[in-house]
């Protein structure tokens, strides 16, 4: 047998992988009866329902009449095993780490980075890069600083950078957030580091 | 009924022509257009930035100005369409083909004019049918019961998948796959916090602005960055406006089929602007001289653009008679009027009528505002079309994220948007539409909720569905309306439709 449809392949082992991961989760819950349908009787019954279309979609994909490459997408197996050790590591030792916040979180942060970086382009890793960064940074370092890192960042990501057009950007951008976000819009949001 | 309808009409614009709600309805239109000339950026992306802004505002001026940037996003769509021969929003792919070619030809303007004033006589057309049909629907929907709601929300969700492009069975998968990610968060039943894996962030399930900015605006972002910017913007000087009487005559018939047909499309749940526009061309290459389809046919321009405008809107009855959304535009829309307090659902109609008809008053006054901005101010449109992208995608990604931020104040929310944001590209590297997904997302709890109310008052007996008339009816149409696209001759017809 040989894989037609690369697209379809991976389609339905996501599928699969999700119905079954909700069937398992769900096990962890009352499942109740028809007439009183316990929390896990409906995730149940929904996530068979998507690991049969998950095999559906996955056996089409060596009958499919439309052929795809199975590569669809930059796939880094080595980083998605070491986000799985890390992530799985700090999450069923957090014994280890009471009374230390700081190196479970950046354990965990660092297990989230591993895993999206483990996939698709390196644009991609940035631009999330950046995304991350900015929600963690807005409250600790403040909205200007947080924008600047945002931009910046993501800029990197595209292929075309230009020093001096990033650096007018990031200006404006911030000039722009003060002024609408924290001044007009009124959001919470303190401009400064520790204000 | 005539005397209540004006009536009510008169409520509704002393609703919208207040000052304040002018104002909004104004703000509205003018980003919407803004947003739908910019291709990257699109309605889903701005309202829920928006979201968290309109907890300040009064509920009607919020949804006014939320509407007015879904349907001005319709008009914008069709310049970049025209000029750019690409398309601002999804609903213009196909104006690009007919567009674009009568731009080539010097007749730029005509075609702007002609999508202009084909989606003003359809967004009249739509407020009408609305302020119509509205009413009725309401009070049918009133009599709904839990059975009733759930299959009604089958027969949304069959109809969104129906719709979606490619692959059925991708399509059925991401809308049960949606259902189960609206299941994360405390049971209401039992106080269980279901799949939050110990998280309290999770304990209160994830927040549909964050699954909509993930996989719709940053997922595309990285796709478009993917494949690099190829952007040949047409701005030849665009001069004379007006289109020809010849221009007026062949479109006139065009823009009426245009409107029926995305008026009925857009009602239909997961219809909505891009059905609309797709089924408008087809019809069109069907009737009278089709030679000059694809080589700057007005006709190609009037269809499409009038059937968006007609649809965008037409998909609020849904939204306001049964509380129910169609696509995720309107689920964003339910999201706001929750935000505000407001249940969305019949009952909206009767105990808040002034919303009701100052929404569709402010419609039609959105409307002739957006003919107004969009034909004199075209040259500033165009002008915008030559900021590259490369500076745009930073500004829409810090508008983004402060948007997700500003929800609740939570670095978790913006870290899961990105991981959304993973999950969409891949989404679409795989040929998985995410609309479905989205609109699984929005019904999941309340599907189960209905789902469990009906069960436990037919003592557990299924059949309840089947044998309540209302209920068997629905659940029927959602039955036949899988078997015709399963049947093969749909499929392929299905297939040549969004390969064009």
């Amino acid at each position: 047998m040989r894989i037609k449809n690369g697209r379809d392949f991976w389609a339905g082992l996501m599928f699969i992988g999700f119905g079954l991961g909700f069937m398992l989760v769900a096990r962890n819950y009352p499942m109740g009866s028809a007439v009183r349908m316990g929390p896990a009787y409906f995730p149940t019954v929904l996530g068979a329902l998507l690991a049969i279309l998950g095999a559906m979609v996955f056996f089409r994909a060596f009958v499919s009449k439309f052929a795809h490459p199975l590569k669809v997408f930059t796939f880094r197996p080595v980083l998605l095993v070491a986000a799985v050790v890390v992530g799985g590591a700090t999450y069923f030792a957090d014994s280890l780490f009471k009374g230390m916040p700081m190196v479970e979180f950046a354990l965990t942060g660092l297990a989230l980075l591993l895993f999206i970086g483990a996939f698709g382009p390196k644009s991609m890793f940035l631009i999330l890069l950046a995304v991350v960064i900015f929600g963690y940074a807005l409250k600790p370092l403040g909205l200007v600083l947080a924008t600047v890192i945002l931009i910046v960042v993501s800029a990197v990501g595209g292929h075309d950078f230009r020093k001096k057009e990033i650096v007018i950007l990031t200006v404006l951008l911030v000039i722009f957030g003060v002024f609408v976000f924290v001044k007009g819009l009124g959001l919470p949001f303190n401009l400064w580091p520790g204000e | 009924m005539d005397f209540a309808l004006i009536h009510n009409l008169s409520i509704g614009f002393g609703v919208a022509l207040s000052l304040q709600n002018l104002m909004y309805c104004f703000f509205g239109v003018l980003l919407g257009t803004l947003i739908g000339v910019l291709p990257g950026i699109g309605p889903v992306a701005t309202i829920a930035m928006l979201l968290p802004v309109t907890f300040n505002l009064s509920p009607i001026s919020a949804l006014i100005m939320l509407a007015g940037i879904y349907y001005g996003a319709q008009y914008g769509g069709s310049t970049t369409a025209i000029l750019v021969n690409l398309p601002g929003e999804s609903s213009s792919v196909i104006t690009c083909l007919d567009g674009y070619q009568m731009a080539r030809q010097g007749r730029a303007g005509p075609a702007l004019a002609i999508a202009a004033m084909g989606s003003f006589f359809a967004g009249c057309v739509a407020t009408v049918i609305i302020a119509l049909f509205a009413p009725p629907l309401a009070e049918v929907a009133l009599k709904f019961g839990p059975a009733e709601y759930f299959s009604l929300m089958v027969l949304g969700l069959v109809g969104a998948t129906v719709l979606a492009h490619g692959s059925l069975v991708k399509a059925i998968a991401m809308t049960i796959l949606g259902l189960l990610m609206g299941l994360v968060g405390t049971d209401v039943n039992s106080g269980i916090a279901r799949f939050s894996f110990g998280l309290s962030e999770l304990s209160d399930g994830i927040g549909f602005v964050i699954v909509a900015m993930g996989v719709f605006g940053f997922a595309e972002i990285i796709t478009n960055l993917e494949q690099g910017e190829a952007r040949d913007v047409f701005v030849n000087k665009v001069t004379g406006l007006m289109p020809t009487w010849k221009d007026l005559k062949d479109s006139s018939g065009a823009i009426l089929r245009g409107t029926a047909l995305g008026s009925m499309l857009g009602i239909l749940p997961g219809g909505g602007a891009l059905l609309s526009s797709f089924a408008a061309y087809t019809l069109e290459k069907k009737i009278g001289d089709t030679s000059k389809f694809g080589k700057g046919e007005i006709r190609g321009v009037a269809a499409p653009e009038s059937a968006n405008n007609a649809g965008a809107q037409t998909s609020f009855i849904p939204l306001l008679t049964l509380g129910i959304p169609s696509n995720p535009v309107m689920a964003l829309m339910i999201g706001a009027m929750m935000i505000q307090g407001i249940a969305p659902g019949p009952q909206v109609m009767t105990e808040r009528p002034e919303l009701f008809w100052g929404m569709i008053a402010s419609m039609w006054i959105g409307n002739l505002m957006l003919v107004i901005l969009n034909l004199p101010l075209i040259g500033m449109w165009v002008k915008l079309l030559t900021v590259p992208y490369r500076l745009l995608y930073p500004s829409i990604l810090l508008f983004c994220c402060v948007g997700v931020y500003s929800l609740s104040n939570q670095p978790f929310d913006v870290m899961l948007t990105a991981v959304y944001g993973l999950l969409g590209y891949i989404f679409v590297k795989l040929e998985c539409e995410p609309a479905p997904l989205i609109l699984g997302f929005i019904l999941g709890p309340l599907m189960e909720e209905n789902l469990r109310r009906a069960m436990l008052l037919s003592r557990g007996d299924a059949s309840v569905f089947v044998t309540k008339p209302i209920s068997g009816v629905l659940l029927g149409i959602a039955l036949v309306l899988l078997l015709i696209t399963l049947a093969p001759a749909v499929q392929k017809t299905r297939e040549e439709a969004f390969v064009e």
